[in-house]
């Protein structure tokens, strides 16, 4: 097991690095000057020769790159060219705060989904499995955006029950929880998206799960169907749950920023999309370098994860 | 020269209207003014929430350094620190000597001197304002301006030969140079803040006052002191320089996220006393999340109203809020790439973008595009504010309604075949009057690509409307859209120097929104051969006078003169440019007339009629 989670961090400190120079190449492949975007349209060759000085765009790319590997292993990423801040800083205000709405949508996801895969599985081929997947494919189907107005016209504007948004002084996590009000719509349609993934794979590896030998054979010794059904099948079910998790992350990432645009969230997500719009490179290869570890990270977890749960596999790389 | 007009980017950005609607209805009061005017006592206190869509100010210092392009910086701190020449008296585009920090200001030596007699004013701390405070910005500004954002190449202070202070209300400047007192008042002082140099004028926090200004290395140490103090933003708030004003409003909360608010400056010595207990900005993401607050019954007292929802007004008026619009102080165009190498010599030609400009139907654009709500763009001056600058011609509707039948009748008479619907072709190629012009070839197609800004629904049915009209006169627009950003980085100067230049290829015309004016509406930086803000080449000696004349020269007719040559010389294609919108709740009183140059937001004259909230 120690020489797997060698590897596998090795793996990953590999896939780190190399996000990072394919990252920095593409984002240096966009036209146009950085220095025009932020500064505008009427910005003088004076200011702009002033803007690539202080910022280092003047210098050769791969001097560049290693101003930024620099900032990275100081932990600072540089200094957004937009908000004038340290992108370390701007990451911190902002990631645990996603942690907190995409972790509860998450796991609001799972609540729902685990258990609606597994009734499916158990109702396999019946109308109760249509009803069931229709809905969830339904809702999955729907963009987010679409999601996110229906339930605010409905919620908040027609019934005045639940606040559309976040209200604009709330930056700490603690003012999240402290105004759960406003935290409802936005997990709800995170999580939407995530319980059709999640259910439809519950429901095949159950479905699987259920025809092996050793359900079969607990059936047969006559162990109580709860008993199969918590103890043997559930784990094994969920092999396939916990690798999506850490797969499905970019994804959760990509639709916070439908949800952060439309709930008033400043979030990773909308930090990324409008970094990306006006070229600040620092603040997107920050965010990007974090949903790149975050996404290796929730892989490797997956994996070892995996290891634990399902000991032939640690053996198989052993 | 351009000036960079932060203060109308800022009133841009308080009420963001970059969405603008096809249809719409709604009881909006016209030109500055409100569609109620609340009366009755006013009632001291009570607090106003002002949504802010995307704001994020990041710097408090009111000078900002030169790569600070932040926009919003100018809503954070013009409270506190406003201009030396107030900008705007109601919804007009003069200065406002009530609120001004002079008393009087007067031209002498062939306007080259300017004597400034400032109020009997006092800072928040109870030190009175004095010429020291000028001399302190002057110092500061002398050794840094090419650190400062709001530098213009050759205006203050680099025009400035010196600078006396005879008494300690008195400021004497004497500039290298005369120019039209109109727009150094409007265009140059109207951008420049006193500061406090008895608590200002220090290099640490911890160190004492003194008068480093007064030599080049002790100004460099103060300017860098204060930038650097300027961006902590955790300490805005609390850091005791900031707490210095002479503004109406002093910041008492400020937190990254855009969130700040304003508690009165007991000690503001203007006339308008600040009525409210506090106002507070509140930031949104995006415009969709600001209109869902307000259709929610929430606390928001004052937002604006993105055109594409001017459909809600009549639920957000049954919601409890007025409704109210003030024109956009600036020129809505298409920009013609004189340099581009298959479209620059059609688009040379003064008859080609006459006959274009013909075939824009801008009334029906300000209509169906933008709900009536816009300035019908006759010419470079927006005719709904700034009555005194605008011409005989322009208030005519300017030089060229919209005419198909006349766009076809010039193309005819300079040898084109038209063919309306499909694309025109030369027929008469040559440099004769009646020939298609220098440079243009037999059977060359009419024939160009309208690059423009993505993600703004108006922006996308103007085109499509310009396409649309263009073609009855036979003259084929494609049309092509790239983020913003992406469209500002990439639009390079074309001009006689750099062409042929790569950058000049990739575009022909491009329409990315609109140019900003201060209260001058001075075609300075635009206009000009090689001026700043002049990307597409356009060079005539007559407008460089005339331009000259507006800035230069002291005689009142030199400005129309200016703007009709500009409006029949069509360096741009004039497009109406939208008006703003927004809504604030019925009982808050004084919103109105809106002043275009103050961010659009002067709480200092609001109050509560009823129970505030």
């Amino acid at each position: 097991m120690t020489w797997y989670l060698v590897r596998r961090i090795g793996q990953s400190i590999a896939v780190v690095i190399g996000v990072m120079i394919l990252t920095f190449i593409l984002v240096h492949l966009e036209p146009g000057s950085t220095a025009k975007a932020v500064l505008g349209l009427k910005a003088t060759p004076a200011r702009i020769a002033l803007f690539d000085n202080t910022y280092g765009l003047n210098r050769p790319l791969p001097v560049q790159f290693w101003l930024y590997c620099d900032h990275v292993l100081h932990g600072n990423f540089g200094v957004s060219y937009t908000a004038g801040q340290p992108v370390s800083t701007l990451i911190a205000q902002r990631l645990p705060r996603d942690a907190v709405l995409l972790g509860t949508s998450t796991l609001l996801a799972l609540i729902i989904g685990v258990p609606m895969g597994l009734y499916q599985a158990l109702h396999h081929g019946t109308v109760r499995d249509d009803i069931v997947a229709g809905t969830w494919f339904t809702l999955y189907s729907a963009p987010d955006f679409m999601e996110a107005l229906l339930l605010i016209a409905v919620f908040s504007v027609h019934f005045h029950i639940l606040q559309p948004n976040f209200p604009g002084g709330i930056t700490s996590v603690g003012g999240l929880f402290g105004d759960l009000n406003a935290l409802v719509l936005p997990v709800v349609v995170l999580a939407i998206n995530s319980v059709a993934g999640f259910s439809q794979y519950m429901r095949s590896s159950a479905i699987e799960e259920l025809a092996q030998d050793y359900i079969r054979t607990a059936r047969a010794k006559g162990v109580r169907r709860r008993l199969i059904l918590t103890r043997h099948l559930l784990r094994n079910a969920l092999l396939p749950i916990v690798t999506i998790l850490g797969l499905a992350l970019p994804d959760i990432v990509a639709g916070a920023v439908i949800a952060e645009a439309i709930f008033n969230f400043p979030g990773m997500g909308l930090l990324f999309w409008q970094s990306a719009l006006s070229h600040d490179f620092p603040v997107m290869l920050g965010a990007t370098l974090i949903i790149g570890i975050a996404t290796v990270l929730g892989n490797l977890v997956a994996d070892v994860a995996y290891g634990i749960l399902d000991p032939r596999i640690r053996h198989a790389v052993a | 020269m351009s000036r960079t007009h932060r203060l109308v980017t800022a009133a841009v950005a308080a009420l963001a209207l970059t969405t603008l609607a096809a249809c719409g209805g709604g009881n909006v009061a016209k030109v500055g003014g409100g569609s109620s005017a609340p009366t009755g006592k006013p009632q001291k206190g009570g607090t106003v929430t002002i949504a802010e869509v995307g704001a994020s100010p990041n710097d408090i210092f009111p000078l900002l350094t030169a790569t600070n392009s932040n926009g919003y910086n100018a809503d954070l701190t013009l409270g506190s620190w406003p201009w030396l020449v107030y900008s705007g008296d109601g919804a007009n585009s003069v200065p406002n000597p009530q609120e001004s920090l002079f008393s009087s200001l007067k031209w002498s030596d062939g306007d080259k001197v300017i004597t400034i007699v400032l109020k009997p004013w006092k800072w928040s701390d109870g030190t009175p304002i004095t010429s020291r405070d000028f001399t302190f910005v002057y110092n500061l500004l002398k050794t840094n301006y090419n650190d400062w954002f709001d530098y213009v190449d050759g205006l203050f202070p680099v025009d400035v030969a010196s600078v006396a202070t005879p008494n300690a209300s008195t400021v004497v400047i004497n500039l290298t140079r005369s120019y039209n007192p109109q727009f150094y008042e409007d265009n140059v002082l109207a951008t420049i803040p006193l500061l406090p140099q008895h608590a200002w004028d220090k290099s640490s926090l911890t160190g004492q006052v003194g008068d480093y200004d007064q030599t080049a290395s002790g100004a460099k140490a103060v300017w860098t002191f204060l930038q650097a103090q300027g961006a902590d933003m955790a300490t805005f708030a609390t850091n005791p320089l900031w707490q210095v004003v002479d503004g109406p409003w002093k910041l008492s909360q400020f937190q990254s996220s855009g969130y700040y608010s304003w508690v009165p400056n007991t000690n503001y010595s203007g006339p308008d006393k600040p009525i409210l207990s506090k106002v507070i900005w509140t930031p949104f993401t995006t415009d969709t999340a600001e209109m869902d607050t307000l259709r929610s019954n929430t606390t928001l007292d004052i937002a604006g109203v993105p055109l594409n929802d001017v459909r809600q007004i009549p639920a957000l008026e049954a919601e409890g809020y007025s409704v109210a619009q003030v024109p956009n102080p600036g020129v809505a165009e298409i920009l013609p790439n004189l340099y581009n190498p298959t479209a620059g010599p059609l688009l040379r030609l003064l008859y080609i973008r006459q006959a274009m400009e013909y075939l824009i139907n801008r009334p029906q654009i300000v209509s169906k595009v933008f709900a009536g709500y816009a300035d019908p763009g006759n010419g470079p001056v927006p005719v709904l504010y700034g009555k005194q600058f605008d011409s005989p011609l322009e208030k005519a509707g300017g030089p060229y309604p919209y005419s198909p039948a006349k766009a076809i009748a010039l193309l005819k008479a300079h040898g084109w075949k038209v063919v309306p619907g499909g694309t025109d072709t030369c027929v008469r190629p040559g440099a004769a009057a009646s020939d298609c012009g220098v440079g243009i070839k037999a059977g060359q197609p009419l024939t160009f690509q309208l690059l423009f800004g993505s993600g703004t629904a108006s922006f996308d049915q103007q085109n499509a409307a310009f396409q649309s009209t263009e073609a009855l006169g036979g003259v084929h627009i494609t049309l092509k859209s790239e983020p913003f950003d992406t469209l500002v980085s990439t639009t390079g100067t074309c001009n006689a120097q750099s062409h042929p230049a790569a950058i000049c290829d990739d575009w022909q015309l491009e329409q990315y929104g609109y140019n900003t004016y201060l209260m001058d509406p001075s075609g300075a930086g635009s206009f000009n051969t090689d001026a700043n803000g002049n990307y597409g080449g356009y060079s005539s000696p007559e407008m460089d006078k005339l331009i000259n004349a507006t800035e230069y020269g002291s005689s009142t007719a030199a400005f129309f003169a200016y703007e009709d040559y500009a409006a029949r010389q069509l360096p741009l294609l004039w497009l109406p440019n939208a008006s703003f919108v927004f809504v604030y709740k019925k009982n808050l009183a004084g919103v109105t007339p809106l002043n275009p140059f103050s961010g659009l937001l002067n709480p200092e004259v609001w109050y509560y009629t009823t129970s505030g909230s």
